[in-house]
């Protein structure tokens, strides 16, 4: 337990410092711009601003970039709420409830619950994360290749499970981004893959050249499609009343509380992170409601459910990157390659040998949750000024910006062509209903994953059998396998879907 | 993403292929392993019991194809989701953008280029109004022109190689 305190103590110490505090206010801030405006993710974001963390210090770079990711899921809500419109994925659900409640005048109540249960989950899992990150750093150091292995698949199908709509095309997804990932320079002999002598192909693709691609430029020629002009009604009566009532905290503590242990649990898992996260809350509440029929006319637990949850799962998700060395969701994936652009390899050794990094980042993400609760909810009405501007206005903007960031990474004008065709891929993928997350989790993990492959038949000279007899690796890919079946048999397969359809609608 | 049937999606047409979407996705996804099979052939696969540089690519291609066959299938046998309508306007204009920006940066500096990316992915919408466009393009060239050389401190040029020489 003292080491906890230890490690929390040193955090802080870190954290607190005014160089650090100033970037995780900048993270915090540009998070919940990003999760206020639709249109741009917290992917192409966090690809957007990579390169603008290569002059800082690398605890700063990553204290801002994960204030980017927890903040989005705060600003998220605000316009969920109060226009809608889920700023980012992870507040779709929101909406649900959330604008109900506006509409009747209790949009105070609304953003101070979602803001309040926000703050709470961000403190659990600030701890979780502090005291399963020892644990879990003592279990990793034990794992050899074939472990590794079974523990990535593992994750892999967990995207698979998580991911929405047909689980063959999930799979196909991330078998693409493991064929991806293989261009370029072999690990091990140095020969060149799948690179057709072009120069620019030798050291592999970019991650956030794909990244930037598939989810910014893709997502714009998305909503240029659709015309992203419509239906931007603001609720224009006057934020009035943030406090809730005695009622409303009765009704939202449990929800919260239950928020914050699925989101928690769902943020470790692989594959997972804040979207699941905040639609299983949203539909887990739903199912034990003792008035069901409430839900979508303005049930404040409909609120605080699914924010809680998606804020504890954003942050949990840490856990996996900084003790195992796995990135468990896409952003997560650009987190690896902000730590590898300053030379860290995540995983077991950061956190022995570089504690100030990991637990300053950990402290940060708490005092990142109070600016925010103190930040947003008197800065509300800012936020929805700028749901105002127009998309028509906005998008140029991102594409410049996606541009020079893309640019800037390397000074590589090949890197641009390459994110462009990027783009034109993912509208493609999103014009046949193909899912780009688990693709980019493929890209990430495939040279880990090959890497160990290899290493595990090596050890074991060409016996497949390593997998199974080796009783870690054997449990893993035994949970792999029975999840996998379960997804795979029809019946529990419709039941996953209507999970989805009922949220979402 | 060629597709010859970039038609109109209708769910109701009941032709051949009861899935367009499906089908014509995972023709695709095959279509590309395929392509990596070739792309990967050249080298060495497994010596012994260790893997060769090629053993990993051409694992992953054959899970493809068999992966993309699969869906193919799919969309043959059951009905499903009609192909969705592909535009025109809004990808040209980015892709233009995104392509102008990289090939002008070097030689024309980053005023330039930033403003011309900015009005030419502006023309992927129809609903610029051309004063407010260009103004706010040049609101974004300048906050650019301070934010990345100066505040960030990366290294760009900001005129035209020619103008400098």
């Amino acid at each position: 337990m003292s080491e906890i305190v230890n490690h929390l103590a040193l955090g802080f110490g870190v954290a607190v410092s005014p160089t650090n505090l100033l970037l995780c206010l900048i993270g915090a801030l540009v998070g919940t711009l990003v999760g206020v405006l639709p249109g741009i993710g917290t992917i192409a974001t966090v690809a957007m601003l990579l390169p603008i963390t290569f002059g800082l210090p690398p605890v700063g770079a990553l204290i801002m970039l994960a204030g980017i990711y927890y903040g989005a899921q705060y600003g998220g809500s605000t316009t969920s709420i109060l226009v809608n419109i889920p700023g980012e994925a992870g507040s779709v659900v929101t909406t649900l409830d959330g604008h109900q409640m506006a509409k009747q005048g209790r949009a105070g109540p609304a953003l101070a619950i979602a803001a309040i249960g926000s703050f709470f989950a961000g403190c659990v899992a600030t701890v979780l994360i502090a005291l399963l990150g020892a644990p879990l750093t003592k279990l990793a150091l034990q794992f050899g290749p074939a472990e590794y292995f079974s523990l990535m698949t593992l994750g892999l199908v967990f995207a698979v499970v998580l991911a929405k709509g047909s689980v063959l095309k999930a799979i196909a997804m991330i078998v693409f981004g493991l064929l991806l990932s293989m261009v370029g320079s072999d690990l091990e002999t140095g020969a060149s893959r799948m690179a057709f002598n072009i120069p620019e192909l030798a050291d592999g693709l970019g991650f956030a050249t794909v990244a930037m691609g598939i989810f910014g430029f893709a997502e714009i020629i998305r909503n240029l499609d659709a015309g992203a002009e419509q239906g931007r009604e603001l609720v224009q009566k006057k934020v009035t009343g943030l406090m809730p009532t005695k009622a409303d905290l009765i009704a939202s503590t449990p929800a919260i509380l239950r928020g914050t242990v699925l989101g928690s649990i769902l943020g470790i898992l692989p594959g997972g992170g804040a979207v699941i996260a905040s639609f299983a809350a949203y539909t887990f509440e739903k199912k034990i409601s003792k008035d069901p029929s409430q839900f979508g006319k303005g049930a404040i637990a409909g609120v605080a459910a699914p924010e809680s949850a998606n804020n504890a799962a954003a942050q949990t998700s840490f856990i996996p990157l900084l003790t195992l060395g796995i990135p468990p969701n896409a952003v997560m994936a650009l987190m690896v390659g902000a730590m590898t652009i300053h030379g860290i390899v995540p995983g077991p050794q950061v956190m022995q040998k570089q504690p100030d990094l990991v637990w300053g980042m950990i402290a940060s993400m708490w005092i990142g949750n109070l600016m925010l609760l103190i930040i947003n909810l008197p800065m509300v009405g800012i936020w929805v000024r700028l749901l105002r501007v127009p998309y028509h206005l906005l998008f140029p903007c991102i594409v410049v910006f996606c541009s020079i960031g893309i640019y800037s990474v390397n000074n590589a004008p090949a890197d641009v062509i390459m994110t462009g065709a990027f783009g034109l891929v993912g509208y493609w993928l999103i014009k046949h209903d193909f899912e780009p997350a688990p693709l980019l989790l493929g890209m990430v993990l495939g040279p880990l994953m090959e890497e160990n492959l290899r290493r595990a038949m090596l050890i074991s000279r060409g016996d497949w059998m390593v997998f199974v007899q080796r009783p870690l690796s054997a449990v893993l890919l035994a949970i792999a396998a029975a999840l996998l079946v379960l997804t795979l048999l029809p019946m529990l397969k419709r039941k996953r879907e209507e999970v989805f359809v009922e949220s979402e609608n | 993403m060629s597709d010859s049937g970039a038609r109109a999606g209708d769910g109701a047409r009941k032709g051949f292929i009861k899935g367009p979407q499906d089908f014509w996705g995972g023709v695709a996804l095959a279509a590309l392993a395929l392509f990596a099979f070739w792309a990967s052939s050249d080298l060495p696969g497994m010596r012994g019991f260790s893997f060769g540089p090629g053993t990993a690519p051409r694992l992953f291609a054959g899970l493809l194809l068999l992966l993309g066959i699969a869906i193919a299938f799919t969309g043959l046998m059951t009905d499903g989701a009609g192909l969705q309508r592909y535009h025109f306007r809004g990808p040209f204009f980015v892709t233009i953008a995104v392509l102008l920006f990289a090939f002008t940066i070097r030689p024309l500096g980053l005023v330039l280029t930033t403003f011309a990316c900015f009005m030419i992915a502006a023309m992927g919408s129809p609903e610029q109004r051309w004063v407010q466009t260009t103004i706010v393009g040049i609101a974004i060239t300048a906050f650019c022109c301070v934010l990345f050389p100066y505040i960030l401190g990366l290294p760009f040029q900001f005129w035209p190689m020619f103008l400098i020489r």
